[in-house]
């Protein structure tokens, strides 16, 4: 870390990073949009992105950005306006209004708050710090978050909504949250949230369950008050259970612990089980199209198996940029936006494939080392939080591209095509790169 | 409450990096796993979803007679294809339509629908298959008008010498759904063709080929994107018959001329099994199932005779079976040869009546004459004397009851006969199915080619063959398959037995009941016989020749179904075929003066037909 200090201003390996993916990203644009009959307005509105990004990423980079913190509370103001206005003067594109139309562009508000959500719960937080152990402090976070994801919800975006959560709890992990609060919390939230999205999941697929016993138990406890009865049991009996394992492995800790973990997940799952048991079917439905939107669920594993045939198919060298035929045939759904991912493996093989994630593994490294040695709290966390963002987005883009993770309609950062996304990325890298050259000073 | 230290913080900070680089090596780990183990597989699955193949069927293997002479060909047919494609504009499509219609028999109208649909979908079309090689060159030449015409050269079954041999060969038809099912992993289509009955199904493996085609790359939406290349089609293995074509058509032709129109010629070489003849009448045409529509088949094709009487049809061997009991009487020297015995033309066992079929009784009888005059009363003493046992020891020696072999779907296998038989069935054997057995009639059933395979060991001095039909198949990649001559088991019987025996039926035709046979400059042997039947008998004559001082060169069994008396139906019929086999080409030659037994009172029934009287 001393080191670090007394390198230059601007950290030439983030910013040759994120120089690298924009590259490869605009590259698997070009060759993805080219046999689209509107692959002219793509390019020109990606290229226009490119220029407004380079300014947003050279005005994030020059600002001091501790005036974020000083004027927390305007950011906050504008970004709730900002979404407020997209759901009323927005353009609705296939089901999302979540556009709005500017002379010469359109540009897309939630990608904006993204960022901005992070900077006013750094800043939040940073305030908060004294009583960060506090469960209030916790629930106060929340409260910043709610009105943001609650306009998002709005549009409808579940999957942007979904995103901010895992961004929240890294926040409040590295501003020292206490552990148990994080845990009732991430407790809670998991096992309700997974079981209420395995149950729609298979309410509406069954044949997910098909293989799988365990599976198929899990369903039935969504129809059975006896079945739930006797898991909520089964939990405990295990927290028990765990906390003999633990005596024997001589590391004491107070039954009660246990006893509230099992209290929290079987909370979680109960009043998932309630939520589901009073959904409707229209509302499972609608449910759905928050998970998988502008898709039927068989649509969407077509989609997946379409990606993983494209990146299969590339190989270690793939087939040559602009000759991947799953991508050029139209094999490929979404190519140039979400599935952006499977048109890098069947073109540039694992070669490319492998040198996107080697190059977000760089750019995580030197956000995280940027907020290490940042001069002050507020840039330690904002740090955390935008490298958050991008680590979650990419990991959950590449693994539905690899068939590891549901469909969901997250972006590539820096790779796939959307100008507000691109922009707003490279401004929030700016910031990075600005709080690093700020770092000269202790807090 | 103090806000947490800087280190505090920081190893949080470590401990959230450490999720997202493990994050990074679950996709990498994921990545290898997709992009290079299973890339083989993904690559695979690539190249499917790209190509479509417009399929180009390949020329069937071809079938051929033992002298070369082809009894299943093909004919070159040709398939019109129109493939869109985005710079052509639609504005040529009426005149395609109208141009292409008076040759492909088609609407203009219709045609041009098609040709339209084909334009939308971005998708080749087949607009017509199977057109003769006429309507070829005029089209040819619209070809070069219009881009996008495509003629593909593929071939069809064609049967030259029509209704021929017709069960052996059987036909092809469309995909059944029970062919489909076990066929749909084997490279065939839907719409593929399969032989469906006869050579074409058994060896539908080897006759089949590889289709080839044209490889198109098209888009997800099945649209065309240009062609990858060609694939020439394999033809299908040839197969050489073991059938002599012109005797099949002298068999076919005399069957057809018999009294009743229905029988089966068997005509076998006895010193290999080589099958020269298998006939079966009333038959069918097999290329009446290639017809574009069924309705233009002269008979509704569910309803063809496809019963193969040959080696389907079962029936009692009558007085032929004389040849099986007389080398049972003759060979365990139980009885002299010269043994006479006097056959009034009735035989009284008990309180039954059991007649001869010639009612005024043959006198006096020894061996020879019994058998050239077939004196069913002469057999009933000798094989009482023999004992039923050892009649049906003899008729498993002489393979009653089992089947040839010859490898052909539905081959009957008969019944054999005897106390053995009926033991089995838990019932008891009497005198009276003695008699019955010595004659060949009871519960004995027989196929023509098991009387053929009988023959050919009674010509050969013994050796049963298996008849085999396939001389040789030549494949494309692997040695051709030869056929060797099998022996399915040999009967062995004393040297004077054979000689008498083949004298005996030697004389059934020079002086006997098979007198009709008879022709100058052959050494034929034979017995007749006339199978039992509810409606009218059927008539057998069996037999072998050969030219004199060689062996016999033909082994043969006739049957002319419902043809009554086996003296009178069959002998012609075997005449007629065996002259047309020793003597290419045909030469009439004079019926020589019908012998003895011809020349008395017409009897009320056949020989071996016996009436069972109860007093």
């Amino acid at each position: 870390m001393r080191s670090e200090i007394h390198k230059g201003r601007i950290d030439w390996a983030l910013a040759g990073a994120v120089l690298g993916l924009v590259t490869i990203g605009t590259i698997s644009i070009l060759s993805a949009a080219s046999p689209l009959p509107n692959a002219s307005s793509i390019v020109q509105r990606h290229v226009m992105a490119l220029l407004v990004g380079v300014l947003a990423f050279s005005f994030g980079a020059g600002f001091n950005y501790q005036i974020f913190q000083d004027q927390s509370k305007t950011l906050y103001a504008l970004t709730l306006a900002m979404m407020v206005a997209v759901l009323i003067v927005g353009v609705n594109i296939r089901g999302h209004k979540a556009w709005i139309r500017l002379p010469y562009f359109t540009f897309q508000p939630s990608e904006l708050a993204r960022i901005c959500t992070v900077l006013v719960l750094a800043n939040y937080l940073d305030r908060n710090s004294t009583r960060i152990e506090s469960p209030n402090a916790v629930l106060g976070a929340f409260g910043v978050m709610l009105p943001v994801i609650a306009l998002i919800i709005l549009e409808p975006d579940f999957s942007s909504t979904a995103a901010f959560f895992p961004v929240l709890i890294a926040m409040l992990f590295c501003a020292g949250a206490s552990l148990a609060h994080l845990a009732i919390v991430v407790g809670f939230g998991g096992t309700a949230a997974v079981s209420l999205l395995l149950w729609t999941l298979l309410a509406v697929r069954p044949g997910l369950a098909g293989g799988s016993r365990i599976l198929g138990f899990f369903y039935a406890v969504s129809r059975s008050s006896m079945k739930l009865a006797l898991i909520v049991a089964g939990v405990f009996v295990l927290a028990y259970l765990l906390y003999r394992l633990f005596i024997m492995l001589r590391m004491q800790m107070p039954l009660g612990v246990f006893m509230a973990g099992a209290i929290v997940v079987s909370a979680g799952f109960v009043s998932a089980s309630a939520v589901n048991r009073r959904i409707k079917d229209y509302q499972r439905n609608r449910f759905l199209a928050f998970l998988a939107p502008e898709t039927d669920p068989q649509e969407a594993a077509y989609n997946v198996n379409q990606a993983l045939v494209a990146i299969g198919s590339g190989g270690v060298v793939g087939k040559g940029v602009f000759a991947g035929t799953q991508s050029r045939l139209g094999f490929l759904p979404e190519r140039h936006t979400d599935f952006i991912y499977s048109v890098i493996g069947e073109e540039m093989g694992f070669v490319g494939t492998g040198l996107v994630l080697g190059l977000y593994l760089i750019m995580l490294w030197r956000i995280f080392a940027a907020g290490r040695i940042a001069r002050d709290r507020y840039g330690y966390l904002v740090c955390v939080g935008i490298a958050s963002t991008f680590g979650f987005y990419a990991f959950v883009n590449i693994g539905m591209n690899l068939g590891l993770v549901p469909v969901a309609g997250i972006p590539l950062p820096l790779i796939s095509y959307g100008g507000s996304s691109l922009v707003v990325s490279l401004w929030a890298l700016g910031v990075v790169l600005n709080i690093y050259s700020k770092r000269y000073a202790f807090f | 409450m103090a806000a947490p230290s800087r280190d505090a913080l920081q190893s949080r900070l470590s401990v959230l990096s450490v999720f997202f680089y493990l994050g990074i090596c679950v996709l990498a780990a994921r990545l290898l796993q997709v992009q290079v183990v299973k890339n083989v597989y993904y690559s695979a699955a690539a190249e499917r979803n790209r190509t479509q193949l417009i399929r180009q069927t390949a020329p069937r293997g071809r079938i051929f007679d033992r002298s070369g002479g082809e009894i299943a060909a093909n004919q070159a047919v040709f398939s019109l294809i129109y493939l869109p494609s985005k710079e052509r504009d639609s504005q040529s499509l009426p005149a395609v339509a109208r141009d292409l219609a008076p040759y492909l028999k088609e609407d203009p109208e219709k045609l041009l629908e098609n040709l339209y649909k084909a334009v939308r979908e971005q998708s080749a079309i087949r607009l017509a298959e199977k057109l003769p090689s006429k309507a070829m060159f005029k089209l040819s030449e619209l070809r070069t008008i219009y881009p996008g015409v495509l003629l593909i050269r593929e071939s069809r079954r064609s049967y030259p010498n029509g209704a021929f041999a017709a069960h052996l060969m059987g036909h092809m038809g469309k995909m059944d759904e029970a062919s489909w099912r076990r066929l749909k992993n084997q490279g065939y289509r839907v719409d593929s063709w399969v032989g469906r009955a006869g050579i074409e199904k058994i060896f539908e493996q080897d006759l089949r080929g590889q289709d080839g085609g044209m490889r198109m790359e098209v888009d997800a939406r099945g649209r065309l994107r240009r062609t990858l290349g060609d694939i020439p089609p394999k033809p299908g293995s040839n197969i050489t018959l073991t059938i002599d074509s012109r005797l099949q058509k002298v068999a076919e032709d005399v069957l057809r001329k018999s009294t009743s129109k229905a029988g089966a010629i068997v005509a076998l070489d006895p010193r290999n099994g080589d099958v020269l003849v298998l006939a079966s009448i009333p038959d069918f045409d097999p290329s009446w199932f290639l017809l574009p529509d069924e309705e233009d088949a002269p008979i509704n094709l569910k309803n063809i005779p496809a019963f193969n009487l040959a080696i389907q049809g079962s029936f009692p061997p009558g007085s032929t079976f004389k040849i099986v009991s007389g080398a049972a009487i003759l060979n365990e020297g139980k009885i002299s040869p010269e043994e006479r015995t006097f056959c009034p033309g009735y035989f009284e066992l008990g309180s039954r009546v059991q007649l001869c079929w010639y009612h005024a009784g043959h006198k006096w009888q020894n061996f020879l004459q019994a058998v050239t005059n077939s004196c069913d009363v002469y057999f009933y003493k000798m094989g009482l004397k023999a004992g039923g046992d050892l009649i049906e020891r003899y008729e498993k020696m002489f393979r009653i009851g089992q089947p040839t072999l010859i490898g052909l779907p539905g081959e009957s296998k008969g019944h054999a006969f005897g106390p053995g038989t009926r033991a089995a069935q838990k019932r008891s054997w009497y005198d009276g199915d003695t008699i019955n057995v010595s004659i060949g009639q009871g519960e004995l059933l027989v196929t023509p080619i098991q009387m053929a395979v009988l023959m050919g060991a009674v010509a050969n001095g013994g050796t049963f063959y298996r008849p085999h039909f396939v001389q040789k198949i030549q494949y494309a990649d692997r040695p051709p398959f030869e056929r060797v001559p099998e022996e399915l088991g040999r009967v062995t019987l004393k040297d004077s037995t054979w000689t008498l025996l083949k004298s005996s039926l030697e004389d059934v035709v020079r002086v006997g009941t098979g007198g009709k046979v008879n022709t100058p400059g052959l050494v034929i042997g034979g017995k007749t016989g006339t199978a039992q039947n509810p409606g009218k008998d059927h008539a057998w004559f069996v037999g072998y020749a050969g030219k004199p001082g060689e062996a016999p060169s033909l082994a043969l069994a006739v049957l002319v179904q419902f043809g009554g008396h086996g003296s009178d139906a069959a002998t012609p019929v075997a005449r007629d075929f065996i002259r047309a086999a020793f003597a290419p080409p045909v030469v009439e030659t004079a019926v020589p003066a019908a012998p003895v037994a011809e020349q008395q009172p017409l009897p009320m029934r056949g020989p071996g037909a016996v009436p069972v009287l109860i007093h």
